[in-house]
């Protein structure tokens, strides 16, 4: 079973043919890549967010020149992206898990989860386009 | 019998802990990080669109409404942040006792007022 793919894994229709599935039984058989996921952004995060925390305040009310100024940088723009990207991919894990706590309908979770995952990857894409518009055309 | 489910039972039924409120506060600060993450990726296409753009969003973030949403961030983040740590510290084995929890629990929210206000203390003094 090694190198098998988890049950969970498989086609729905086999999900649905196995009993203790229907019954709601047992564990899903997978979910620790999402586990660690949250781990590992949660400790990038940990230097990134400072980093980030300490400049977003002290430029958020800056005019554009300054705010471009910082992101135009080399060390500024990497940090900034490598924040967005940590910070969306562990604020997806941390919705999803909320999202699956209150939300009993399949349909209704299927639906949140997509718009979720939209809008995450919305964010993430016009986050780092406008960091490396900044950064390419200084 | 309608019987209330069990995390919404503490305002009425349960006696206040430390430990639950904490607990939900992380979730919630959570959520509205992510939902700031709106405002960040607004932030940060103005920057790269100038002009109008920028002007119509410095002006938002400079008004009262704004400074709060951004001391709002602030304190959900370093509460966020600090809690995280104090997961993580559970992740790997440690602070299970009921005593450490609370010691942790009251350390969690000291070090999130401390590093919010010496960030606006920076923040305004630069």
């Amino acid at each position: 079973m090694a190198n098998s793919r988890s049950l969970s894994n498989s086609t729905a229709l086999r999900d649905e043919s196995v009993l203790r599935r229907v019954r709601h039984l047992g564990s899903a058989r997978d979910g620790l890549q999402e586990w660690r996921l949250q781990r590992w952004t949660a400790l990038a995060l940990i230097p990134l967010g400072l980093y980030f925390a300490a400049s977003i305040l002290r430029l958020a009310t800056s005019d554009q020149v300054t705010a471009a100024a910082w992101l135009a940088s080399p060390v500024g723009a990497l940090l900034v992206i490598l924040f967005v990207l940590a910070a969306l991919a562990h604020a997806l894990v941390g919705l999803r898990s909320v999202l699956v706590d209150y939300v009993h309908t399949r349909a209704l979770l299927v639906a949140a989860e997509l718009l979720v995952r939209g809008a995450t990857v919305i964010l993430a894409g016009a986050s780092v386009l406008a960091v490396l518009k900044l950064f390419l055309g200084r | 019998m309608e019987r209330p489910l069990s995390p919404f039972m503490f305002p009425t039924w349960y006696r206040f802990q430390l430990t639950s409120v904490l607990s939900i506060l992380h979730r919630l600060t959570g959520i509205a990080l992510a939902v700031g993450s709106i405002l960040l990726a607004w932030w940060l296409v103005a920057v790269a669109a100038g002009g109008d753009v920028f002007a119509a969003t410095h002006a938002f973030i400079t008004s009262p409404i704004g400074v709060l949403l951004l001391f709002g961030w602030s304190a959900a983040f370093f509460y966020h942040l600090c809690s995280g740590i104090r997961h993580l510290a559970w992740d790997a084995g440690y602070g299970f006792e009921i005593r450490d929890a609370y010691r942790t629990g009251y350390a969690v929210l000291t070090a999130t007022g401390v590093l919010t206000a010496l960030t606006w203390l920076y923040v305004l003094l630069a």
